[in-house]
């Protein structure tokens, strides 16, 4: 998978290259308008991350170049102001999600993931990691074959990590797809419920299966 | 002054003299013409009598050279009179017997009883003539001049006179016209000293409305307002820039000594990857509230626009419950009411119930209650979070929805969740407000209907 990322700010565009790369994609960096639309033309990146305030051409510029010659690769646009009229206009010229400045790395990551694997959503009944199996039709989880009690967010919640198994998930992501709240607010609500479903899924079993990244967020894997 | 062209002083001096000369060169005018008719008529009455005079020795004497000698008798003394009598045969009487009066039959021929005005040898005369009867024949002509230079002279001195006193208190009505209008713009003047005196650190000086002119008194009192308004704002924009100093300062403080202490001495990888995890968390800290400032100080100026949209209330504080419900598990969380519908933008407004919610819950010991009831209520739609926590004190109760206030000193939050929800229902056209009795503390948001 490979990611243009269009950004003029020297530090930011370093880290994200650095950090795409280190989640396993190949990033490309340019740090201006007029190369990011001759990259974004080049046709060989599956996505682009696009700031909005560039010097020369700016990300509207950039964004409409690359609809006008029918490419349709996503992009993700990054704003540094959080106004209404920003978003709204991002999106009607052809962008496929934002985020504004500053925000968490896991979230651009979680963000990218989703517009990776928006074309390709397959349908699937059983879910599972290590002896762990979600049935999603049936609502239905267990751990080593014995039958665990959810309630419904804390399904919602355990589907989504092992969707996204692997995957750093930051607090905020966590409360937008589970909850649908889609502002920081700085309640530990998240570490709440995952507390609680770590007692009903990781407790009484072994290996641990949720863990917990200090400052960023919660992955579901086997270590 | 910067343009004479535009200055007032000037030109309300000017219209006074215009006025005043205006007025009194219509007086003159008037005077000089009643002056002119006044001596018309004591001429008329002088010539008319005059006539009357060779009539009456006409009519007594029997001879025109007893008529004369009359005459020149009873005009004995007159000067600038000038009296010719005609008969059939030519003159029979001239006065002055100086000749000058020669010509005086011939030049007025068609002249009656009227007086009429007459040139004669360069001279101004006023003239009338008649018939007289005599008693040795036939009706002799009578023909008397006044001389009226004499008046002519008068009035043209008059008239001179008059012009030049005109310039004169047409001068006199501009420079009085200008002192008193300085005088009358004095206070003008004194407001813009005061004016001038007031800058960014003297916001709290006024200008004086005591001794101020009435049409005065609106412009003072309109600046003083808006001085009022200026310093308000001054004040809580810098209050604003202290707060956030001081509120930046702490955060920042902990993040330097945690890294300066670190860097201390080497430590192992967990150690540093400990720090800089923590470091992030204070980093999210900082940012979420420069984000949240940066909506208070865009609400403050009408800029937060809600991007509104038809939403249930019920169903929008039942997905609150469902997610802070998770951090009140030991207590009772209720909701209740009817689902009303409302225009308003849902992140927002789930920030802002959320916030209330979020309060609610922190403040009330685990065996409280904390209650979400939407009702209507004067045309209105009502958010009530109630809690039976502590009681908050009225004097509390008054700044509770000031930024950085803490109810509870020292408490957790950033002390900015109150007046985000204030300034997200206000930017929605609706209220908020809170109350707190022994038993129950409420906070009731209003907002309008979906109509």
């Amino acid at each position: 998978m490979k990611i243009l990322i269009v950004e003029d700010e020297a530090k930011t565009g370093d880290y994200l290259k650095q950090g795409l790369a280190e989640a396993g994609f190949t990033a490309d960096l340019v740090r201006n308008g007029v190369d990011g639309m001759h990259e974004g033309l080049s046709g060989e990146h599956d996505l682009l991350i696009l700031d909005v305030n560039l010097p020369g051409l700016d990300g509207w510029q950039v964004l409409k170049a690359l609809r006008a010659a029918g490419r349709d690769l996503p992009v993700l646009f990054l704003t540094a102001r959080d106004q209404v009229e920003d978003r709204v206009k991002g999106l009607e010229l052809g962008a496929d999600d934002y985020l504004v400045k500053p925000f968490a790395f896991s979230e651009l990551l979680a963000r990218v993931r989703t517009l990776l694997r928006r074309d390709r959503i397959r349908e699937v009944r059983m879910l599972a990691l290590a002896d762990l199996e979600l049935d999603v039709l049936k609502r239905r989880a267990t751990r080593a074959g014995k039958r665990i009690d959810l309630t419904a967010k804390e399904f919602a919640l355990l589907e989504l990590f092992l969707r996204r198994q692997g995957e750093v998930l930051s607090r905020s992501f966590i409360a937008s797809q589970v909850w649908d709240m889609n502002f920081d607010s700085d309640t530990n609500v998240v570490e709440v419920a995952i507390r609680r479903l770590r007692a009903k899924i990781d407790e009484d079993f072994a290996p641990k299966l949720i863990h917990t990244l200090r400052g960023m967020g919660y992955v579901m894997d086997i270590r | 002054m910067a343009s004479w062209r535009h200055s007032i002083t000037l030109r309300l001096s000017l219209a006074f003299a215009l006025l005043a000369t205006l007025v009194f060169a219509a007086l003159g005018v008037y005077l000089g013409r009643s002056a002119d008719a006044h001596m018309a008529e004591l001429d008329a009455h002088e010539l008319l009598g005059k006539l009357v005079l060779v009539r009456n020795v006409g009519a007594r004497e029997n001879s025109p050279e007893a008529l004369a000698a009359r005459l020149g008798d009873a005009l004995v003394g007159e000067h600038g009179v000038m009296v010719a009598v005609d008969g059939e045969k030519g003159a029979i009487f001239r006065w002055p017997a100086d000749g000058s009066a020669a010509r005086l039959t011939s030049a007025t021929g068609s002249v009656g009883e009227t007086p009429v005005r007459l040139a004669l040898d360069g001279r101004d005369f006023r003239v009338v003539a008649g018939s007289v009867h005599t008693t040795w024949g036939a009706p002799v002509r009578a023909v008397v001049a006044r001389d009226i230079r004499h008046h002519t002279d008068f009035l043209d001195e008059l008239q001179r006179d008059f012009w030049l006193a005109l310039a004169a208190a047409a001068l006199l009505t501009m420079v009085v016209g200008i002192a008193v209008a300085r005088r009358g713009m004095q206070p003008v003047r004194e407001i813009a000293t005061a004016a001038g005196r007031i800058s960014a650190g003297q916001l709290a000086e006024r200008i004086p409305e005591a001794n101020v002119p009435p049409e005065l008194a609106e412009l003072v009192s309109a600046f003083n307002a808006m001085l009022g308004r200026l310093e308000e704002s001054f004040q809580r924009l810098s209050d604003f820039s202290a707060d956030l100093a001081h509120e930046l300062r702490t955060p920042l403080h902990a993040l330097r000594m945690q890294t300066e202490v670190s860097l201390i001495k080497p430590r192992d990888s967990d150690e540093y990857r400990d720090l800089l995890a923590s470091n992030l968390e204070e980093y999210e800290r900082l940012s979420r509230m420069i984000a949240d400032m940066l909506l208070l100080a865009k609400a403050e100026h009408g800029l937060v626009i809600p991007h509104r949209e038809t939403l249930g209330l019920t169903d929008l504080c039942r997905q609150l419950v469902d997610y802070y419900g998770i951090l009140a598990e030991h207590l009772q969380l209720g909701l209740d009411g009817e689902n009303l519908a409302i225009r308003g933008d849902r992140l927002m407004l789930q920030r802002a119930i959320g916030n209330l919610l979020v309060n609610a819950i922190h403040h009330t010991p685990p065996t409280g209650r904390v209650t979400l009831a939407v009702r209507r209520r004067d045309g209105m739609a009502e958010i009530v979070v109630g809690n039976s926590g502590p009681q908050i004190p009225a004097e509390a109760l008054r700044t509770i929805f000031e930024r950085f206030v803490r109810a509870d000193q020292g408490g957790e939050g950033s002390g900015l969740g109150l007046a985000i929800a204030r300034s997200i229902v206000v930017a929605h056209g609706g209220g908020i407000a809170a109350s707190s009795s022994g038993q129950l503390t409420k906070f009731v948001i209003t907002l309008p209907l979906a109509d």
